[in-house]
């Protein structure tokens, strides 16, 4: 009890009031450090929420027209009606169709056989190919389940007109007719299925991480460039006092930028926020404490501003690419998912889609938020480690 | 050219001493593909789904088998209490399939019965995805019930080309390939311009002999050399762990990765003569690098998804030309045809950024 009160006043004591106003001068007398609090978190979210967009739509389609009928003309109106694909030329071969599809003219193909007409006026069932660039795997995979909802609908609108296929037309009897499943997709949560959503509240907790990492030590290691880190030792302040010192004008600054951040992302990319305010900021002050003691650790480790940031780039690649902020961890190669439990970001990302997006409470959350706890308790405990061996 | 060939060896020489910067130019690009080429795929597998079967008939048990049977999905056990909402809310899940009651009699009596799927729809494109699947599970088990006599009078056949087995590594293993290129030997480049105008050693440049061209490209001939180090080590990755081969004509890829090298080594050299400064020269090149060829070029979603008003940025991201040509030599084979004109943008922006590292170079020595 009596540590507790120590702490207390020493806290809120005269000295700590001082060297929290020196780092807040420091800062204040740095452009780049202010630069580098405002400009990512505006300009990474716009430009990753709008460049990053897996939606496909306007597929271009080459087609090869062996029947040249009304009914198969029909069904190339019907494809290409469609937003999912537009025409991108017709074509008097499949090789030729191959060529324009290699050549990056056309994304897909559709080749309609000599016999379309004939066999559907005969009730013989029928087939047209599709041929699609499967180069990108997410957009072959969207494109094709379009081509067959096209076709579906094409062939329920047949069937409204009476056309049926019979394959063995003695065995039809209405009596052997099976009833369809029909599935009924439903999207919660993002019924619009905006693509930035997911996107810009992924990319929130990179930029709190990364952002708090560079910042903090760009912050930690000018003391110890300039060779001003000796003369801080002399004062009468403690290690303590001295840390505490340095992170918190840090920590209200970044915090700042997460609110600027939270409100780019409701105002610009309209996300809904259907869950716990409190959550959420409680959940980013913990990123941006994990972010700030990471960039410290760094610091510790290098000798000039130049040698932080080469070591940051060893260790924000894995931090962002391995966290399922981008895309979805299920993605990822199996021996790789178990890994992402070790990332702050992919706890936050979960937290902030729990809250924002989903609307869940602590519950919902719950393992997230323990995880990312006990790292930023790890990581803080680590970087006052680092810092005071280095100051001693 | 003597001068010239002095000048790259004294580059590459200064790279070895600093192990941080040996350990940038080779171990990372590496430890770049794997991880980010793994990181960055889209297209998923055994998504976990909940199934509410209100019905509990063999029927529905069928229709059940098949949704466990698809490679997308595992079904994952939830109390029957519990509201499929939450299954979603709680990250339990990622779809939930509600079977309604009365649903094996209607199949029966030949009714069509409705079976609602409900997703997570937070990630819209695993959303997309979800809904395909299991409308094509839905599509085969109808297939499968019905006699031979009901089937739809057009059917589509799929052909996947190029990359059958819809691997998403073969698609983004080139594109982290070039990022990879793109991003360290431009840095590189840059700390080391930068380096000669922070510690003025630029001045002792200026007394000697060797002209500015000769300086330059001695330079940026050395950057080359590990840019196409890397190219060749991350290229043999390529062809093993990510399965892919030269699919047609390999010449316009040979030429392309020269000229490429030349384009970043120059960039990263241009910054550094305008920049002589090493951390904002880092800040700038990273910039260049990193987002403008992470993002507006193509690499991991198609650039006609970019709105308007960034999309004619990417004309002139020197990378996405190169990913094109990469991924059209690995992929699609389709050859000169295709390509011609991406390689001479790149030798176009190559030399531009030539021009301007030259006159960035003359001011150098004001700024000294």
């Amino acid at each position: 009890m009596k540590n507790i009160s120590d702490l207390l006043t020493r806290l809120f004591s005269y000295r700590m009031r001082a060297l929290v106003k020196k780092e807040f001068d420091q800062i204040g007398r740095d452009r780049r450090l202010q630069i580098s609090l405002i400009l990512p978190p505006v300009l990474q979210l716009t430009l990753f929420g709008f460049a990053l967009s897996a939606s496909v739509s306007n597929v271009r389609l080459a087609v090869v027209d062996d029947s040249r009928t009304p009914e198969s003309r029909e069904l190339i109106s019907t494809l290409t009606e469609s937003k999912s694909f537009k025409l991108a030329g017709y074509y008097s071969s499949v090789n030729q169709l191959g060529d324009a599809v290699s050549r990056g003219n056309a994304d897909a193909g559709v080749v309609v056989p000599y016999d379309y007409a004939r066999s559907l006026a005969r009730q013989r069932p029928t087939t047209v190919q599709f041929l699609l660039n499967a180069t990108n795997a997410n957009t072959a995979d969207i494109s094709r389940a379009y081509a067959q909802g096209v076709i579906q609908t094409y062939n329920a609108g047949l069937a409204q007109q009476g056309i049926r296929v019979h394959a063995q037309p003695a065995a039809a009897s209405d009596l052997a007719r099976r009833g369809q499943v029909q599935l009924q997709p439903a999207f919660i949560f993002n019924p619009g299925l905006v693509d930035s959503w997911f996107i810009v509240t992924g990319v929130l907790g990179l930029l709190l991480i990364l952002n708090s990492s560079i910042v903090a030590s760009a912050a930690m290691v000018r003391e110890r460039e300039a060779g001003t880190i000796e003369q801080l030792l002399m004062s009468p302040a403690s290690t303590t006092e001295i840390i505490i010192a340095k992170i918190t004008p840090l920590f209200l600054l970044l915090s700042l930028m997460m609110f600027a951040a939270i409100a780019v992302i409701k105002v610009v990319f309209g996300v809904p926020f259907h869950g716990s305010f409190f959550l959420l900021i409680g959940a980013g002050c913990l990123c941006i404490l994990s972010g700030i003691s990471i960039g410290t650790v760094i610091a510790t480790f290098s000798k000039s501003a130049q040698q932080a940031q080469l070591t940051s780039f060893f260790i924000n690649p894995p931090l962002s690419s391995l966290s399922g902020a981008l895309n979805p961890v299920e993605a990822m190669p199996k021996w790789l998912q178990p890994l992402t439990v070790f990332n702050p970001v992919h706890h936050f990302a979960t937290i902030v889609r729990g809250t924002m997006l989903k609307g869940g409470g602590f519950m919902d959350v719950w393992q997230n938020f323990v995880g990312l706890l006990l790292f930023t308790i790890a990581l803080v405990s680590l970087s006052i480690w680092r810092f005071r061996k280095q100051l001693s | 050219m003597r001068r010239i060939v002095a000048q790259a060896r004294k580059e590459l020489t200064q790279i070895v001493r600093d192990w941080r910067t040996l350990a940038l130019a080779l171990i990372l690009p590496v430890v770049m593909l794997m991880l980010l080429s793994a990181g960055l795929s889209l297209t998923v597998n055994d998504l976990p789904i909940v199934v509410q079967d209100f019905d509990g008939s063999p029927a529905s048990a069928n229709f059940i088998d098949a949704f466990r049977a698809s490679i997308t999905f595992h079904v994952v056990a939830w109390p029957v209490g519990k509201s499929a909402e939450e299954a979603l809310s709680s990250n339990a899940a990622r779809a939930v399939l509600i079977i309604p009651p009365h649903f094996g009699r209607d199949l029966a009596r030949g009714v069509n019965t409705p079976v609602q799927i409900m997703m997570d729809a937070s990630d819209a494109n695993t959303a997309k995805l979800v809904a395909g699947d299991a409308t094509q599970v839905a599509a085969a088990f109808n297939q499968q019930m019905s006699s031979a006599t009901q089937a739809a009078p057009v059917q589509a056949a799929m052909r996947l080309w190029f990359n059958p087995g819809l691997s998403s590594k073969k698609f983004y293993g080139p594109g982290v390939f070039v990022l990879a290129i793109s991003m360290f030997p431009p840095l590189l480049a840059a700390l080391a311009m930068a380096k000669e105008g922070e510690q003025k050693t630029i001045l002792q440049v200026y007394v000697s002999s060797i002209s500015a061209h000769e300086f330059l490209l001695g330079k940026i001939f050395a950057f080359m050399a590990v840019a196409l180090g890397e190219a060749l080590v991350m290229s043999s990755l390529l062809f093993t762990y990510f399965g892919l081969a030269l699919a047609g004509d390999p010449t316009p890829l040979i030429i392309a990765t020269i000229l490429y090298t030349f384009c970043v080594a120059t960039f990263g050299t241009m910054i550094g003569a305008t920049i002589p400064n090493q951390v904002a020269a880092m800040q700038a090149v990273a910039l260049g690098g990193f987002l403008l060829v992470f993002l507006l070029s193509g690499l991991m979603f198609p650039i006609q998804n970019i709105p308007i008003g960034l999309r004619w940025i990417s004309n002139f991201v020197w990378g996405r030309y190169y990913i094109e040509i990469v991924r059209d030599a690995l992929l699609q084979g389709g050859g000169w045809p295709a390509v011609w004109y991406k390689v001479i943008f790149i030798g176009l922006i190559g030399s531009t950024f030539y021009t301007l590292a030259w006159r960035g170079m003359r001011k150098m020595q004001v700024k000294a």
